[in-house]
């Protein structure tokens, strides 16, 4: 046996686990399929600028407190987080601009500009919320959530969940309006739902306080957010754990019914006692586990999922400061018009011509990202992995200049002449790198019925000693949530090999 | 509980249900919609 455990993936999950794994001992070896760690989370070096791959900010950080904790080590030891305040800025197509800072009072303040009424319905989102994410579901992040005893346990040791059911009813959007009247403050709350990838009219109504949660505070890792998993992994190899780079897994290696090992696509075979994987479930019993080796209910099971959005980044480098008021600004326009893109664009493989976007500002925390006086900009759309308007190669320049052109027509920020860089990564783009099937930035879909243990198991029913983390299981994508995952998983592993 | 009574019961419950659905919001029911075509996969799901 070459090691004990083997990691497909140095993403959050697969990093998480593999901390979880060295620190106790096991012989760990990480296989990823690029040059660097963090998957969606990391940054990379262009033309001077630092550019965040995917994630762009972090929030839920006890999350990460956790992780380290569990290693014995403190997080400030390995990742120096610079808190964000505003967590928003907004621009509308009218032409209207504000802020939400992270205070409660502050952004009740805000909101009744546009409602008296909305700005006390604020108050009570924000009661709800804070107890939502501090009793109820931020307790679950960490929990595994595989079977209806798993849920029923959960629901046990913390009653408050329940009073959240009616909430897996309603949706996201339904919630919103539950609270919320003003058009303005509605449309505020709503991108949120494309931040798990669906529209506010199929998104659960639970993850509307999503909107709440910035609120306990958001962070973004100095230098860059491929910090995060560069601390992890730092911490991981200080307990002897190993990555293997360029090491793209073609299969995973099976002995009976059992995981064995990996097989790596220059044909080096790795054998091990399990193997984690932190790549798309779907890529991984159909791709490396292979549909042959899997039972019928298994196959049907994991055909049966969606994956989860497809978005094009735009990384941008800029000669002077962009006219923003905060690290992310959400062009938008109303709650409806977030549906539209979805139902009439986005599932009809049309690029929307909507405009609505976040422009990430990781320079307005850190900017030491760009060269002096220089700043960073990412631009994050939705658009189909297979487009009608063309091949995403054909395309990609035109997606640039569409996108240019709806912050400068629609939202009046122009920032053309002080371009420096403009770089445009797409959905292929992002299969071809993260192995990402569709392109999917979030796993699978996040919908009621793809979630908790409706999601794929991190404890493989289907194959024995495979163990799974990352987007793809519970809870799904997003930083503390692919952490979560490989907690899960770590605690998993411990349990039946420890 | 007769038969009959049983029977009324049931069609009792799916007209008070039908009725519950007809009541909600269009945004409700069309998320309720695609809940429901994705049912039949959860006892699959649940498993994997």
């Amino acid at each position: 046996m070459d090691y004990d455990a083997v990691v497909i993936g140095a993403g959050m999950g697969g990093l998480s686990a593999a901390a979880i794994l060295a620190k106790n001992g096991f012989k760990t070896l990480v296989c990823e399929n690029t040059g660097q760690v963090g998957g969606c989370c990391s940054s990379y070096d262009h033309e001077g600028y630092r550019f965040d791959i995917g994630a762009s900010v972090v929030e839920l950080a006890w999350i990460i407190d956790e992780l380290f904790e569990k290693l014995g080590k403190k997080t400030s030891d390995y990742i120096d987080f610079i808190p964000v305040d505003p967590i928003y800025g907004f621009v509308t197509e009218d032409g209207r601009r504000f802020t939400y800072p992270v205070d409660v009072d502050g952004t009740r303040e805000v909101i009744a500009q546009f409602s008296e009424e909305d700005a006390r319905a604020w108050d009570h989102f924000a009661e709800v919320g804070s107890e939502a994410i501090n009793f109820a579901f931020g307790k679950v992040m960490t929990k595994p959530m595989q079977t209806m005893k798993d849920m029923m346990k959960v629901g046990m040791e913390h009653p408050t969940l329940l009073k959240y059911f009616k909430y897996m009813i309603l949706n996201f959007e339904s919630t919103l309006c539950k609270y919320f009247k003003s058009d303005t403050v509605r449309a505020s709350m709503s991108l949120q739902s494309y931040f798990v990838g669906l529209p506010p009219a199929l998104c659960p109504g639970y993850l509307a306080f999503l909107a709440y949660s910035e609120h306990e505070g958001i962070f973004y890792p100095r230098g860059g957010m491929g910090a995060i998993p560069e601390g992890v992994a730092k911490a991981y190899r200080e307990f002897g754990g190993e990555i293997k780079f360029d090491a793209r897994v073609k299969k995973v290696l099976l002995d009976g019914d059992r995981a064995c090992g990996v097989e790596l696509a220059d044909g080096t075979q790795i054998r091990s006692k399990m193997v984690v994987s932190n790549i798309n479930a779907k890529t991984l019993y159909l791709e490396l586990v292979g549909e042959e080796n899997l039972p019928a209910w298994a196959k049907r099971a994991i055909k049966s999922y969606d994956v989860s959005i497809s978005a094009p980044m735009i990384m941008l480098g800029l000669d002077k400061k962009p006219d923003l008021d905060a690290h992310h600004t959400i062009c938008y326009s109303t709650l409806d018009e977030m549906n539209r893109v979805w139902f009439d664009d986005y599932v009809n493989n049309k690029i929307t011509e909507a405009g609505f976007m976040l422009i990430s500002w990781p320079t307005h925390a850190d900017p030491s990202l760009a060269p002096e006086g220089h700043h960073c900009l990412n631009l994050v759309t939705l658009a189909p992995f297979n487009p009608v308007e063309g091949d995403w190669d054909d395309i990609r320049e035109q997606h640039l200049e569409m996108q240019l052109d709806a912050m400068e027509e629609k939202f009046g920020l122009d920032i053309r002449d002080n371009l420096t860089v403009a770089k445009v990564n797409t959905p292929k783009d992002f299969a071809k790198m993260l192995l990402h099937p569709g392109g999917a930035v979030y796993g699978l879909c996040n919908d009621i019925t793809c979630s908790a243990a409706f999601r794929p198991r991190v404890r493989s029913k289907a194959v024995k000693n495979l163990y799974l983390s990352g987007a793809s299981t519970h809870l799904g994508g997003g930083v503390p949530p692919t952490i979560g995952s490989g907690v899960v998983a770590g605690d998993f592993i411990l349990k039946d090999f420890g | 509980m007769s038969k009959k009574a049983k029977r009324l019961l049931h069609v009792g419950m799916l007209v008070g249900l039908v009725g519950v659905y007809l009541s909600l919001d269009e945004s409700t029911k069309r998320y309720l919609n695609h809940i429901g075509k994705q049912v039949p996969y959860l006892p699959y799901r649940y498993f994997i």
